[in-house]
C-alpha cells in the first residue's frame, strides 16, 4: 500500500508539472488504474465489492481518460498554452502545499497514516493544479486528482464505505466531467483556445 | 415523498419529446404546477406536525427544517417556470442553438429543480452530498445557457470551484464515517449521527466538521470561497438566478446546519459558533463594499446574496430560538425579494440592454412598473421597515446580544447599516439618477405582468412581516432548535 500511495502522489505531482494535456491525461489515467488495482487487492473475497471496484477502475482508469482524450482532440491548440509559473515554481509551491496540509492533518482513524497523508496530499495537489494551470483540460485533471485523493481515503477505510455512496460518487463524477468537457469544447469554440485565462470579462 | 423530486425528474425526460418550444413551455408549466402542489402538501404537513417529525424514512425525512427550506425551493421554482417562457422568447441564440433551446433549457431546469426539492428532504449526509453535486452539473449548464463568452466564464468558474469545494466536503464525510465507526449507509443519517455524537473523538470529528462546512461554504457562496457567486448569478438566465439565490444557497446551508446540529454534542457550542459566525461576518464584510459600487442590476443582487447568506450564517451560529426565528423569516423574505429582483431584470434588460454591463439609471422615468418592482425588491433587501428582513435582522442581532455576543452583534449591525446605505444609494440612482436619460418602457402586457408580480410579492412580504411576530416561541422554531432538525 505504501509504495502505491507514493506512486499516486508522484503521479499527482506529475500532473502539476507537465505542460502537455496528453501527458496530464495519461498520468490521471495511470492514477485511476493504480487506485483501481489497490481497491481490488483490498476487497478480496466479496463478489459485490469486487464488481464495484472493477467498475470504478474501468471508469476512473479508462472511460474518463478516454473522454478527456476525445475532448483534447476536438480542441486542438496551435501552440502549448504558456504556464503562468515555471516548472520549478510549481514544484516548490505544490511541495509546500502538500507538506503544510499533511503536517496539519490529525490522525483520521484509518490506522494507516501513509494512506491518510497520501489522500490529503492528493486532495491539496488537485486544488493547487486548478489554481496554477490555465488550460481547461488541465483544470479538469486537477479536479480528478483531488477526487482520486478522496477515493484513496475511501478505499483505505477498514471495511470500505457503503457501495451506494461509491456508486453515487462515481455517477456524479462522470456527470461533472462530461459537463466540464462540454464546457471545454464550447470555450475553445468561442475563444479559439482552451486557455481559461482568456476568459477574463467578469471583474468588479 | 419520492414523488416530489420524481415528478420534475420525469418531466426532464418528457420535455425532450416536445415537438416545439411552445409545447415545451406548456408541458413545463403543467409539471411545475403539479410539483408545487405536491410541495405545498408536504410543507403543510411538516408545519402542522412541528415540532415533531412527520415522516422519517431510510432516505427521506419530513421535519420542520424540510418544510421551511422546501417552501422557497418550490415557490421560486414555480415562479421561475412561469417566467421562463418570457425569458426564452427573447433569449435568441443560446449554447444549444435557437431551435431546440427551449427543450434543453427545460431538461436542465427540471433536473436542477428535482435535486433542489430532494435536498431539504434528504435524511442522510452522504445522500445530501450526492444531491448537491447533482445540482452542480445541471445548473452549470443553465448558468452558461446564453453561450456568451462571459456566461461560459461564469459557468466554468462555478463548475470547477464548487466541484472542488464538494470534494473537500466529501473528504470530510469519509473522515466522519470513519470517526463514527461506520457500518453502512445509515451511519450517516442525521438521527444516527446525532445519537452517536456524544461518544465520538472530538479532534477527528472537529476536523471532519470543518472540512464538511468549509467545502459546503464554496457552494453556499460564503466568503472567502464565494468567487463564483457574483459571476454565476449575474450571467445566468433571470429565472435561474432566482433559483440559485433563493433556493440553492439556502438548501446547501441547511445541510451545513443539519451537520452542525447532529455533531453539536461532541463539538460544543463554541467551536460551531466561531465557524459559522466567522463565515457570516466575513461574507458581510466582503459584500458591503460592492453594494456601494455602481454595479449592473443582477451583479448588485448577487453581492446582496453574499450579504444575506452571511446574515443567515450569523443567525445559525448564534443558534438561540430567537435567532432561529430570525433565520426562518430571513430565509423566506430574502427568497421573495431576491426573486422579484431577478425577475425584474427581464424587462429591465429588454428596455435597456446596456444595464447588463453598467448600473441602471433613471428607470423611474422610463417605466413605473419596472421601477416599482426594483424599488420593492431593494427596499426589502436593504431591510427598510416594514420589510420582514428588518424584523429578521433585528431578531438575529438581539439574539446575539442576549447570548453575550455583543461584539458580533455590534460589528454585524455596523456592516448591515453600511449595506443598507449602499443599497439605498443604488436604488435612488437606479430610479432617479442619470439626469435627462430617456428610453422606451416595456409594452402594456409586459408592464401588467411586472405590476402583478410586484403585487404578489408585496402581499407575501406583508404577510411574512405579520407572521414574523408570531414565530418566536412557536412549535416551528422549537422543531428547528430542539433536535427536530
Amino acid at each position: 500500500m505504501s509504495v502505491a500511495v507514493v506512486a499516486l502522489v508522484g503521479l499527482g505531482f506529475g500532473v502539476a508539472l507537465v505542460r502537455r494535456r496528453s501527458l496530464a491525461t495519461a498520468l490521471v489515467a495511470l492514477q485511476g488504474l493504480t487506485l483501481g488495482v489497490v481497491a481490488l487487492s483490498l476487497d478480496g473475497g466479496d463478489g459485490g465489492a469486487m464488481a464495484l471496484a472493477g467498475a470504478i477502475l474501468l471508469v476512473r482508469g479508462a472511460a474518463i481518460p478516454v473522454l478527456l482524450g476525445a475532448a483534447r482532440r476536438r480542441t486542438p491548440e496551435r501552440a502549448l498554452v504558456a504556464p503562468t509559473t515555471s516548472v520549478a515554481t510549481r514544484l516548490v509551491l505544490a511541495t509546500a502545499v502538500v507538506l503544510v496540509s499533511v503536517a496539519a492533518t490529525p490522525p483520521l482513524g484509518l490506522g494507516d497514516r501513509v494512506a491518510e497523508h497520501g489522500a490529503v496530499a492528493m486532495l491539496c495537489l488537485g486544488i493547487a493544479i486548478v489554481a496554477f494551470r490555465r488550460p481547461a483540460i488541465l483544470q479538469v485533471a486537477g479536479v480528478l486528482v483531488a477526487e482520486n485523493g478522496v477515493y484513496l481515503l475511501a478505499i483505505a477505510v477498514p471495511g470500505g464505505v457503503p457501495a451506494v455512496i461509491e456508486a453515487g460518487v462515481l455517477f456524479d463524477l462522470v456527470l461533472v466531467v462530461t459537463v466540464a468537457i462540454a464546457f471545454a469544447g464550447k470555450i475553445h469554440e468561442r475563444v479559439g483556445s482552451g486557455d481559461t485565462d482568456l476568459l477574463r470579462a467578469l471583474r468588479d | 415523498m419520492i414523488a416530489q423530486p420524481a415528478v420534475p425528474a420525469l418531466a426532464a425526460g418528457l420535455v425532450l419529446a416536445s415537438p416545439s418550444g411552445r409545447a415545451a413551455d406548456r408541458l413545463n408549466l403543467v409539471v411545475a404546477v403539479l410539483t408545487a402542489t405536491l410541495a405545498a402538501v408536504l410543507v403543510t404537513t411538516a408545519l402542522v406536525d412541528a415540532p415533531g417529525v412527520a415522516w422519517d424514512g431510510s432516505w427521506l425525512r419530513l421535519d420542520s427544517a424540510a418544510g421551511v427550506f422546501l417552501a422557497p425551493a418550490a415557490a421560486v421554482g414555480l415562479a421561475s417556470a412561469m417566467i421562463s417562457p418570457a425569458y426564452l422568447r427573447h433569449a435568441g441564440r443560446s449554447w444549444f442553438g435557437e431551435r431546440r433551446s427551449h427543450v434543453y433549457y427545460y431538461v436542465a431546469f427540471n433536473l436542477f429543480w428535482a435535486a433542489l426539492l430532494a435536498l431539504p428532504l434528504a435524511s442522510n449526509l452522504a445522500l445530501a452530498w450526492l444531491l448537491i453535486e447533482a445540482t452542480t452539473a445541471a445548473s452549470a449548464l443553465l448558468v452558461a445557457f446564453s453561450g456568451k463568452r462571459s456566461a461560459l466564464e461564469a459557468g466554468w468558474k462555478y463548475l470547477v470551484l464548487t466541484t472542488l469545494g464538494l470534494s473537500v466536503a466529501l473528504f470530510g464525510i469519509v473522515v466522519l464515517y470513519v470517526t463514527v465507526g461506520g457500518h453502512g449507509f445509515a451511519s450517516l443519517d442525521w438521527s444516527s449521527l446525532g445519537a452517536a455524537a456524544g461518544g465520538l473523538p472530538a479532534r477527528a470529528t472537529l476536523f471532519a466538521f470543518v472540512l464538511i462546512v468549509a467545502g459546503l461554504a464554496a457552494k453556499i457562496g460564503w466568503a472567502p470561497v464565494h468567487n463564483w457567486l457574483p459571476d454565476a448569478h449575474s450571467e445566468a438566465p433571470a429565472p435561474i438566478s432566482a433559483l440559485l439565490s433563493a433556493a440553492l444557497l439556502p438548501a446547501v446551508l441547511l445541510i451545513a446546519w443539519r451537520t452542525q446540529l447532529a455533531l453539536e454534542p461532541v463539538l460544543g457550542r463554541t467551536a460551531i459558533r466561531e465557524l459559522f459566525i466567522g463565515f457570516g461576518l466575513l461574507s458581510l464584510a466582503v459584500a458591503v463594499p460592492f453594494l456601494w459600487r455602481p454595479l449592473p442590476w443582477k451583479r448588485l443582487l448577487a453581492y446582496s446574496s453574499l450579504e444575506h447568506m452571511g446574515i443567515l450564517a450569523i443567525g445559525i451560529g448564534i443558534g438561540t430560538p430567537l435567532a432561529i426565528a430570525g433565520v426562518v423569516v430571513h430565509l423566506a423574505g430574502h427568497a421573495i425579494a431576491k426573486s422579484l429582483g431577478f425577475y425584474t431584470s427581464i424587462p429591465l434588460l429588454r428596455q435597456d440592454p446596456a444595464t447588463a454591463r453598467r448600473a441602471a439609471r433613471g428607470i423611474g422615468r422610463v417605466s413605473v412598473a419596472t421601477a416599482t418592482a426594483m424599488g420593492v425588491s431593494l427596499v426589502s433587501l436593504a431591510a427598510l421597515p416594514p420589510s420582514p428582513l428588518f424584523i429578521s435582522e433585528l431578531m438575529i442581532l438581539l439574539a446575539g446580544i442576549d447570548a453575550g455576543l455583543l461584539v458580533v452583534s455590534a460589528v454585524a449591525a455596523v456592516l448591515l447599516a453600511l449595506g443598507f446605505l449602499g443599497l439605498a444609494h443604488a436604488l435612488l440612482e437606479g430610479l432617479l439618477g442619470g439626469r435627462g436619460r430617456r428610453g422606451v418602457g416595456p409594452g402594456p402586457r409586459s408592464a401588467r405582468a411586472v405590476a402583478m408580480l410586484t403585487g404578489v410579492a408585496v402581499a407575501m412580504l406583508v404577510a411574512l412581516t405579520v407572521a414574523a411576530y408570531a414565530l418566536p416561541g412557536s412549535g416551528l422554531v422549537e422543531g428547528l432548535t430542539g433536535g427536530g432538525i
